[in-house]
């Protein structure tokens, strides 16, 4: 870990030195010690640390973007000058929006020392665990275990100095019996708080059936769709319509439909990077405060997230959302949850009479036609037949293509308890959601060998 | 930007340190990465950024167990804290692994191995490439229809330094180059995008500004601006089964999803369940399974000049090779290292381990995985056909995690009537199971229509790599596809 005094100190001195109409710096040093494994065997391990600063320099009002992946002075500098003669060959550019100014923040809030001291022994002794456990019920596991921390932050020439360090602990465990699998993941800022037992015994529950995958007929299926599907699907939700970005753009379905009822009365979207329950960072990566929006209020097409560049041309304040200056996707929102409901997934499935029970989705993709949200993706593990508010039979991959407005139009009932679903290989992102009751959910293909 | 002195020294060092640390095996990476990126969107320049990246990554095999660490920081303190956690990775991993992990066989050699480039692209004045940028960029403007113009052009320098306790000692560059354009346009309700020369940044190739050059932005953007206008008016292809001819940009990502990632011999053994599945060409179906017709090689070939996947010596040490994946249609050969070929009994490693950067251990990746040409040119593969349509450029992807049920969707099409190539088409999907689809492979287009692309985003592994692989082909007909409106 490099810590806060040393790392804003670092880019305090770069911002300070650098003679330029403006300067941001954005500093992510991160570590990760990752186990995969299959087949009774741990087939790779890795430890991992990286650091990657970029600078973003202002000149005459011409901007240059440099990164680099040490903190070494003499590095640094040739980061800073690579900006600056980015910036002197590039042409002026009108509106520049203003630096975020005079933010300041340092938390560890998220930091557990007990993620990190875990050593690669007792990592492997939990997996020995876990492989007991399969070969007790004569299953087969495969997945991975990840830890790691990460330290952000950013500096600039407005005042802003702001440093936020968390740890992170995940873990996916795919079981398989016969010709059948089940998943399950999990992930926590604590590594004493991520149950591997109790993600075994999920992966397990979709796994463990004696009674052969059956093939369904295609067409429209009420569906109970577990978290981490409705995490999938959001997601693509936030790329393709939730940022400034394609609004301007138009391919957002939120393009001139603000205010307009685009879903269902029972869903509410929104991004959140404050929020404990998600795994929170709370400023941007250009030292803006992270704001709470509704992007889908009860139904109603209600907000988008903005950066600053974005957010002047829209005339609207960043709402903390800006991603890297390396990055040219626009203002993403990268927490993004819905609201809970009242319900229980096994509520759900009493109350279905003839449906399909989803724990996630596979390769999905939201790109088939934005301005309907229309994607396409398919069942994996663990995809089960309800009848009669009874889950039954496990049943092969399906392929759906389907307008998720159209879809999320006809909302039977949201669950009351919500998964905080995230890579814990990966830096950002996390998805709080819960499970979600849809009356119809068009299949279009199903795997076949 | 004057790059970071290369760590040659610290990492040949190391390697001699490792000699002496009681593994079985060792390899070190030392790598340094600079990537240069220009964006211009509606006639201004959006964003340009220079990144640079240099590093040591350290594997070691131990007993039945790998173990890796990367680090950044090459202080001899950092640089030997890194291989000892790479070797106490290795130990607690020896905990749960019982079998030995043989490899096959390499001659370690000293080599060096260069990428053709004519012209270096970090030579070239910024403001060259601005202006270019730029001018292809205004040339996509003008209608109120469209609502975002961009330009983009990438370029990257990749130096290497491989060494193992083999006595392998291997140093390359790789010089890589890429532009495009991509339009939006907005009528109503009716959103439509066209890209050129390929879409997802598909125009790259190792090579130096020569190949920009090539690629004539300026030239292209007028169609560009043309296409992406009738495609606001154009209708939607009809549903039902019919014929396809793909165009070499979108057998490329037919190639990308539904073979060159269940050839993955890690993918096939069961080692990527946990993130993008596993493959339905599992080792008992190698020599005997038809994965196509007659008419479809396909081959892995990691020595064709300018293929993004192109390359010396792979992240073992291996030779760059020619791989035969599908062989007259019959499924004969995947993609491995060298652990995975020794675990198949395989006289040696296909050469295809590959790593993003020094900060990950190499993974089995695709190379150029390429559809060899057949002889018939785009009229004679359209001569029999009654009705159908001519697909070309990606848009959307998606396929299980066996790789079978895919579906995709291009940026446009155009209906084919009685032999002849008509009118446009919006949205055309068009989804399928992947040995029957190649099964009903009735023509492959000839040498000349032969196009190497690339897909800079392929991401695989935990922490996710996203690798640069090519694919190169020419234009397929396909027979009783199903094919549908995105809508």
């Amino acid at each position: 870990m490099i810590g806060d005094t040393k790392l804003l100190n670092a880019l305090s001195k770069l911002v300070k030195r650098t003679r330029a109409d403006g300067v941001g710096v954005c500093a992510h040093a991160k570590t990760r010690r990752v186990f995969r494994f299959a087949h009774e065997a741990i087939h790779q391990d890795l430890t991992q640390e990286t650091v990657n600063i970029v600078v973003k320099v202002r000149l005459d009002h011409r901007v240059g973007v440099a990164s680099t992946d040490t903190l070494e002075p003499k590095s640094l500098n040739r980061c800073v000058r690579a900006a600056m003669d980015i910036a002197r060959h590039s042409p002026t550019q009108k509106d520049l929006p203003d630096l975020p100014r005079s933010y300041r923040a340092r938390t560890k809030a998220d930091y557990h020392l007990s993620t990190i001291r875990n050593s690669p022994s007792e990592c492997v002794a939990s997996l020995q665990h876990l492989f007991h456990l399969c070969q007790g019920v004569g299953a087969e596991l495969a997945g991975s275990f990840v830890t790691g921390e990460d330290e952000f932050a950013v500096v600039n020439s407005g005042g802003v100095a702001c440093y936020a360090a968390s740890t992170v602990a995940g873990a996916k465990l795919v079981t398989m019996y016969r010709k059948l699998s089940g998943f399950a993941s999990g992930v926590h800022r604590d590594l004493k708080h991520l149950d591997v037992n109790e993600l075994l015994k999920r992966s397990l529950s979709q796994s463990l059936h004696r009674r052969e995958p059956k093939m369904l007929p295609l067409g429209a299926y009420e569906v109970i769709l577990e978290p981490e599907a409705v995490a999938e699907l959001v997601t693509w939700l936030g790329y393709i319509a939730f940022g400034a970005k394609s609004v301007e753009e138009r391919t957002s379905f939120l393009a001139g439909r603000m205010g307009e009822r685009v879903m269902g009365p029972q869903i509410t979207i929104y991004d959140d990077g404050t929020e404990a329950s998600g795994l929170r960072l709370p400023f941007d990566f250009e030292g803006t405060p992270k704001q709470r929006v509704v992007l889908i209020d009860r139904g109603m097409a209600s907000g988008i997230v903005y950066d600053t560049t974005y957010g002047a041309r829209f005339g609207h304040p960043s709402t903390g959302h800006g991603m890297p200056p390396d990055e040219v996707e626009g203002p993403l929102p990268l927490n993004l949850a819905m609201a809970p409901g009242k319900t229980t997934i096994p509520e759900m499935i009493r109350s279905c009479t003839r449906g399909l029970l989803i724990p996630r989705f596979h390769y999905v993709n939201g790109l088939l036609n934005p301005r309907e949200a229309l994607m396409t993706g398919l069942t994996r593990e663990g995809t089960f037949l309800i009848e009669h508010g009874k889950v039954t039979t496990p049943v092969t991959t399906l392929r759906f293509t389907q307008s998720l407005l159209e879809a999320f139009s006809h909302v039977l009932g949201i669950s009351k308890e919500r998964r905080r679903i995230a890579d814990p290989a990966q830096e950002m992102g996390c998805a709080v959601m819960p499970a979600l009751h849809l009356m119809k959910f068009a299949f279009t293909g199903r795997s076949e060998t | 930007m004057a790059n970071r002195s290369f760590p040659r020294d610290v990492a040949l060092q190391l390697i001699r340190d490792l000699k002496h640390r009681n593994v079985d095996y060792a390899d070190v990476r030392a790598e340094h990465l600079l990537h240069e990126s220009l964006v211009v969107e509606q006639g201004h320049v959006s964003s340009i950024s220079l990144s640079e990246s240099c590093g040591i990554g350290i594997r070691v095999l131990k007993k039945s167990s790998w173990g890796f660490a990367a680090t950044p920081h090459l202080t001899r303190a950092n640089l030997a804290r890194a291989s000892a956690q790479a070797i106490a990775l290795a130990q607690a991993a020896n905990l749960l692994n019982k079998h030995p992990r043989p490899l096959a066989p390499v001659k370690p050699v000293r080599a060096t191995y260069r990428s053709p480039c004519t012209v270096d692209p970090f030579k070239v004045p910024l403001s060259k490439k601005l202006d270019y940028l730029l001018w292809a960029n205004t040339t996509l403007l003008g209608p109120d229809t469209i609502k975002r113009a961009t330009s983009h052009m990438d370029f990257y320098k990749h130096r290497k330094l491989f060494c193992s306790t083999e006595g392998a000692q291997i140093e390359q560059v790789i010089v890589e180059s890429g532009a495009g354009l991509e339009i939006v346009a907005q009528h109503g309700h009716e959103v439509q995008v066209r890209s050129y020369p390929n879409s997802h940044h598909g125009a790259l190739a190792q090579a130096g500004f020569e190949y920009v050059k090539q690629l004539d932005l300026v030239g292209g953007a007028k169609t560009t601006q043309q296409e992406v206008l009738q495609l606001l008016r154009a209708k939607p292809p009809h549903a039902g089964d019919t014929t396809i001819i793909l165009d070499p940009t979108q057998v490329v990502m037919q190639l990308h999803e539904s073979c060159g990632h269940p050839v993955e011999l890690d993918r096939a053994l069961g080692q990527e369940l946990s993130y993008a599945g596993g493959s339905f060409l599992t080792p008992e179906h190698l020599g005997r399974l038809r994965y196509g017709s007659p008419r479809v090689h396909i081959v892995a070939d990691a020595t064709i000049p300018g293929g993004v996947g192109s390359c010396g010596f792979d992240d073992e040490g291996v030779p760059a090779q020619r791989v035969d994946l599908v062989r007259e249609g019959m499924f004969v050969g995947y993609l491995s290292s060298r652990e995975s070929a020794a675990r198949l009994h395989l006289p040696s490693s296909g050469g295809a381990m590959r790593a993003e950067s020094w900060s990950v251990p190499p993974l089995i990746r695709m190379t150029n995985v390429n559809l060899e040409p057949g002889d018939a040119t785009l009229k004679e593969l359209c001569r029999d056909v009654k009705h159908g349509y001519l697909l070309s450029t990606n848009k959307s992807w998606s396929i299980d995690d066996r790789r079978l049920n895919f579906q995709f969707t291009t940026e446009i099409g155009w209906e084919i009537t009685d032999g002849t190539i008509g009118g446009i088409v919006k949205n055309p999907l068009y989804t399928g199971i992947t040995p029957k689809f190649w099964g009903s492979c009735t023509g492959v287009g000839r040498r000349e229509d032969w196009r190497l692309w690339g897909v800079p985003n392929c991401a695989k592994g935990e922490p996710m790599q996203l690798m640069h692989v090519g694919h190169g082909a020419s234009y397929a007909r396909f027979d009783g596809v199903t094919v549908a409106p995105a809508q």
